[in-house]
């Protein structure tokens, strides 16, 4: 048994650091989060420390609670979530199932399809929000100024002419609105974690049962009802994952939001926590209490997941 | 027969036409990205210079000028290497030990380990400046590395766990046998018989780094300030400068793409843990 103690004791390097970049600033934020305590204040200047006599309770969990932008950053946290995992789990399975099968140049179709994946948050907020979907001088906004030039044209063309003019010219859309911010983020987020998606389904897809859909061929069984039986069931499991790991990413999206619209109309849990540590540290943390809860929910139902395949 | 030559059609002709379409559209907006940074920033705004326009090399030789590229670039590959080398180092007997010497615990604590990966950022998010700041090591690599080592530990832990479990327990043993110590074995048998799983993990762990945007913005300010931050600070709102800023952001994420396309298969390892095989 002597000779085990040594190998065991290896692991403590990783279990004690995790556990001191757990607990560590954890207990700070639930600590802060019973104190009245801000950064700057002339009227109250005790509260600027962090100490035990500034106690307050559950306040800064009602204040929070009571705080418009609360429940606006859970819903948008939630729009914005299941918007886009809701796409790219529909996208990813269609999309392996199309290229799961060989055809000429897949493993280069492959490589382009992965690409977004590895491209920096900031990098795809920057490029999106500027580049692609700016009215003006994106590629958005470029394209619509060249169909409405096209459909100048065609309205001036002698015969044709009064048919073009019954279309309307196209509007380009402003993504920075209050309104269509999170619509942008949501296209972003989806192009960059379908890939994701994809990959995960079609690792799952090469592991599928050839001879049970073979049988099922031979018994005329369709296309679709192929895809209904026996690949969607057996997919079921990866998509739960991939929503999960998605849903613990995507609540914490936070360089997308603040390059879009630097919170404009369109905060998320971890934006508003952002705000709120600008100066009011106590609601800072009672929102960041909140943001651990509702990851942990999610995180269960993943630990679960994951625990069943662990020791096999 | 009509179903037959319906299927055939499609598998010859629909499919390759629907995947290659799908492939380009999705390649597109990084294809868009590195077409714009050859052109001028005059010409990027113009609609008659989408496709057809006369390629030039300045944004790329003005980088340095503009945005001071290479500092910021040198912070990334500061950090995310000795990150990625600080996990490894500390995970490699970590895993050594749960792969070949488990206890009953073993199960509990790599779930724990997973669970800390799930812990919002923004939760934390004052405590950490807090601490920094206090302790004298906000904006410096050192509190950069430390950070990006801690949130990957887990998944490098549990990349290379898989791979570990995967080499048979008797040639370990065998080593065992011989009188050879437990740092000999994990130095002599385990790391050349794990190379390839070992350097996989490394690259991911890698990626992550370097593409990671929230401590890196958070907790620095210019000295140890990566790449994600550069950019996020360059957003341009005015659109006046999209050829430059594109080379910039190719230059960014270019070498990563091109790791990524390597390690394709540990990334489904990667990130669901195993869990799909």
């Amino acid at each position: 048994m002597s000779d085990r103690r040594l190998p065991r004791l290896l692991q403590t390097p990783a279990v004690v650091l995790l556990l001191i970049w757990m607990i560590v600033p954890l207990s700070m934020t639930l600590f802060f989060s019973f104190i009245r305590y801000v950064l700057n204040s002339l009227r109250r200047p005790e509260w600027t420390e962090p100490s035990l006599s500034n106690w307050r309770g559950f306040g800064n969990y009602n204040y929070v609670l009571n705080n418009n932008d609360f429940l606006l950053a859970v819903q948008n946290s939630l729009l914005i979530v299941c918007s886009i995992v809701l796409l790219t789990v529909i996208l990813g399975v269609l999309i392996a199932v199309l290229i799961n099968k060989a055809f000429p140049g897949r493993s280069i179709v492959r490589v382009l399809l992965i690409s977004p994946f590895f491209v920096m948050p900031a990098v795809n907020a920057v490029l999106w929000i500027n580049m692609i979907l700016d009215p003006v001088l994106g590629l958005q906004g470029l394209a619509v100024e060249g169909l409405n030039g096209t459909l100048q044209n065609l309205r001036a063309a002698p015969g044709i002419g009064w048919f073009f003019s019954l279309w309307p010219e196209l509007q380009p859309i402003s993504f920075r609105a209050t309104q269509t911010s999170a619509y942008a983020v949501i296209i972003m987020v989806t192009w960059q974690w379908t890939p994701f998606a994809v990959l995960i389904f079609m690792t799952s897809l090469q592991s599928e049962d050839q001879q049970q859909k073979e049988a099922a061929v031979l018994d005329g069984a369709g296309v679709w009802s192929q895809f209904r039986f026996l690949t969607l069931p057996h997919l079921s499991r990866p998509i739960a994952i991939v929503v999960m790991i998605q849903a613990i990413f995507h609540l914490s999206l936070y360089a997308e939001i603040e390059i879009v619209s630097r919170g404009n109309g369109n905060k998320n849990l971890p934006y508003l926590i952002g705000e709120f540590a600008n100066n009011n540290i106590g609601a800072a943390s009672a929102t960041g209490i909140f943001a651990v809860i509702l990851a942990n929910i999610i995180a269960i139902f993943l630990l679960r997941m994951i625990g069943k395949t662990l020791m096999e | 027969m009509g179903i037959v030559s319906e299927t055939s059609t499609f598998t010859k002709i629909l499919r390759p036409v629907l995947a290659w379409s799908v492939g380009i559209l999705f390649f597109f907006p990084i294809f868009w990205m590195v077409l714009t940074s050859f052109k001028t920033d005059a010409d990027a705004v113009k609609p008659e210079f989408l496709f057809f326009f006369t390629p030039t090399l300045e944004n790329y030789l003005n980088m340095t000028e503009n945005y001071d590229y290479w500092r910021f670039a040198q912070n990334s590959v500061i950090t995310s290497v000795f990150a990625t080398a600080g996990a490894l180092a500390v995970a490699i007997p970590c895993a050594y030990a749960m792969a070949f010497n488990p206890s009953r615990a073993t199960k509990d604590v790599l779930m724990w380990m997973l669970s800390t990966k799930m812990l919002p950022a923004a939760a934390v998010l004052y405590p950490m400046t807090f601490l920094t700041k206090s302790l004298g090591l906000f904006d410096t690599h050192f509190m950069v590395i430390i950070v990006l080592m801690l949130i990957n530990l887990p998944i490098v832990v549990w990349m290379l766990f898989t791979y570990f479990k995967e080499i048979p327990r008797e040639i370990i043993e065998a080593g065992q046998m011989d009188g050879v110590t437990t740092w000999g074995e994990i130095r002599e048998i385990l790391i050349p018989l794990a190379w390839g799983g070992i350097a996989s993990t490394a690259l991911l762990c890698f990626i992550f780094c370097w593409n990671e945007a929230y401590w890196t913005v958070r907790l620095t300010t210019t000295d140890a300030a990566t790449l994600s931050k550069l950019i996020e600070g360059n957003r341009a709102p005015e659109g006046l400068f999209f050829g430059r800023l594109s080379a910039v952001s190719a230059a960014a994420v270019g070498p990563i793409v091109v790791l990524g396309w390597f390690c394709q298969k540990q990334l489904v390892q990667g990130l669901t843990f195993g869990a799909v095989k």
